[in-house]
């Protein structure tokens, strides 16, 4: 057990209650604590960037059941992402629903805003505002548009105990956006998380429990345990960390419990008179675990025998077949989300051989399974030529489909790389002096190696997200013919294959 | 931005997660990784998730698997 190293006047509670016997108290703007019990335990369970994962919440539902029969005072907190990562709960209609009506049935009690939490849309953010308490001091909204969103909350134990929550989402340093899509996020201001912290310190004063909730990755955490040590716990996400134990940063409890609900993050508070005097944090791994509530486990079941993936979103004349029609309806459905000059797709991130007429939504999540985002770099012909050689080097073989431009590699004899010519669609060739937006996927912008003076950044949405939304604008399916190359050719020049 | 992995800075695009720094670091430390013969660790010496979202300044380090716990 860590105990807290916080230093807290010790005669506080005696002084509270004092003042409370005299009725001097009513003086006072706030109305006074009770008397605090002479010893409380509190646990508090915790997940963060579960990212729609919903198979291991009958697990969780069984553990947290178990600890509420005990009769602990028990709470239930995520750190943030719950939304984005299994088509499941991505495409439910509504979207997020499955997740949103299990964490419902086990009772979070508190949430804090990731930065997932954006991609569904202004009616998914509003209906998970409406369902659970969430907290996030760093974003500000006008009226109506974040119902409910409060800086911080104070939760009471049954003991009378004041838990204060504050929550904090991450930004980048770049733009000062959450990682979102900035279409999402509109009309909204964010702050940065630790300058918004220090004007949050009267909170101390609010209860004998001060508690992060945030969702701003690990280093962060530290980094508000040691610019404000009176907190009692972080309870963090973001970063995806598993710390286990939890560490004891500045006399602060920081905690985070990886992703994707492989664990359960389990915090013991142990307080005398009030005062914190011992606190712990563990992960429970949920591979570990066998019990498991059936209830939830078959309201888990119902939601992954859900028709969503089976829905047609798009119909085409005929089956598409081989990586150049496949790879050129991806990489034209990146270019089209996007409104970008150009887009690859790599042959190896094409996972379906050929698509069927009635294209279903799972077909879409079968043909890119990966949840890559898409990456954009504005790149000069002489760096495209760069990406095209790496490309084609990787395994002598054209390996790159492409929308926007053609291209057209030279080799020797020997396979050695010796011209590379790009042309845009109408046969002219590109501008040299200037740049083009290009889009890849992240693998692509990862794993290959290409001369870039863009450090390029991530779109926030896949691959899978720009194919969808593709094949249900009702795109013109009929160019994606096995002689795709004959079809580009008798196009009329400059016309967009859509 | 730029993260350290293993010692070695590594440029990438912004808003890049974990997998995409490994894979930029190194093909073979991309594979060992992938097939769970090594896991990527912070600086603090913490298990990140592969998805781990990155803000730039972040160390890692790519070890062998710990023994496994028994913790129940």
């Amino acid at each position: 057990m860590t105990r807290s190293r916080r230093a807290r006047p010790g005669l506080r509670p005696v002084l509270v209650a004092l003042l409370a016997v005299l009725g001097l108290a009513s003086c006072a703007v706030r109305p006074p604590a009770p008397v605090p019990p002479a010893e409380s335990h509190i646990v508090i369970f915790h997940i963060n960037d579960t990212h729609a994962k919903i198979d291991a919440f009958a697990k969780i539902a069984a553990i947290l059941d178990a600890e509420r029969k005990t009769g602990s005072e028990v709470f239930f907190f995520s750190a943030g992402d719950i939304f984005t990562g299994d088509p499941v709960v991505d495409r439910f209609d509504p979207p997020g629903r499955p997740i949103v009506k299990i964490l419902e049935r086990l009772g979070l009690d508190l949430l804090t805003l990731g930065n997932h939490e954006f991609d569904y849309g202004p009616d998914a953010l509003k209906d998970l505002l409406a369902r659970f308490r969430t907290v996030s001091a760093n974003i500000e909204a006008p009226a109506g548009v974040l119902p409910g969103l409060e800086p911080s909350a104070v939760l009471k134990t049954r003991d009378g105990l004041r838990m204060v929550v504050f929550g904090l989402i991450q930004v980048e340093p770049g733009n000062g956006l959450p990682s979102a899509h900035p279409d999402k996020l509109r009309g909204l201001q964010f702050s940065e998380p630790l300058a918004r912290a220090a004007g949050l310190k009267r909170l101390r004063d609010d209860g004998e429990i001060l508690i992060g909730l945030t969702h701003i990755g690990y280093q962060q955490d530290l980094a508000l345990a040691r610019q404000w040590p009176e907190i009692d716990v972080i309870v963090g996400g973001h970063s995806h960390t598993r710390v286990d134990p939890a560490e004891n940063v500045e006399g602060v409890l920081v905690a985070q419990a990886g992703s994707d609900n492989r664990f359960l993050g389990r915090i013991d508070l142990h307080l005398r008179n009030g005062r914190i005097v011992g606190k712990e944090g563990v992960l429970i791994d949920l591979a570990r675990t066998t019990a498991e509530d059936a209830g939830i486990k078959a309201l888990v079941a119902e939601y992954q025998r859900s028709p969503a993936l089976a829905r047609i979103v798009a119909r085409a004349p005929f089956e598409i077949g081989g990586k150049e029609a496949l790879g050129s309806l991806m990489s034209d459905a990146i270019r089209w989300a996007h409104g970008l000059d150009v887009a690859f797709q790599n042959n190896g991130g094409i996972r379906l051989n050929r698509l069927p007429q009635a294209i279903t939504l799972k077909d879409v999540y079968t043909l890119e399974p990966f949840g890559n985002p898409v990456v954009r770099f504005d790149m000069t012909p002489a760096e495209i030529r760069s990406l095209v050689q790496s490309s084609f080097e990787r395994n002598n073989a054209i390996d790159l489909q492409v929308s926007g431009l053609s291209y057209e590699v030279r080799t020797d004899t020997e396979k050695r790389v010796r011209e590379i010519r790009l042309r845009l669609p109408d046969g002219s060739p590109l501008a040299e002096d200037r740049t083009y937006s290009v889009g890849l996927s992240s693998y692509i912008g990862s794993s290959y190696t290409f001369s870039h003076k863009d450090p390029g950044r991530s779109l926030q949405t896949t691959v899978a997200d720009a194919l969808l939304g593709y094949l249900e604008s009702g795109a013109d399916l009929g160019v994606y013919t096995r002689d795709l190359v004959r079809a580009l050719a008798e196009r009329a020049p400059g016309a967009p294959r859509n | 931005m730029k993260i350290k992995i293993d010692g070695k800075t590594v440029e990438i695009f912004a808003g890049a997660r974990i997998m995409d720094v490994v894979r930029r670091y190194s093909r073979a430390a991309w594979k060992q990784v992938r097939t769970n013969e090594k896991k990527v660790y912070d600086a603090y010496g913490h298990e990140v998730a592969l998805d781990g979202e990155l803000g730039g300044g972040e160390e890692l380090f790519i070890k062998a698997c710990p023994p496994e716990e028994t913790r129940p």
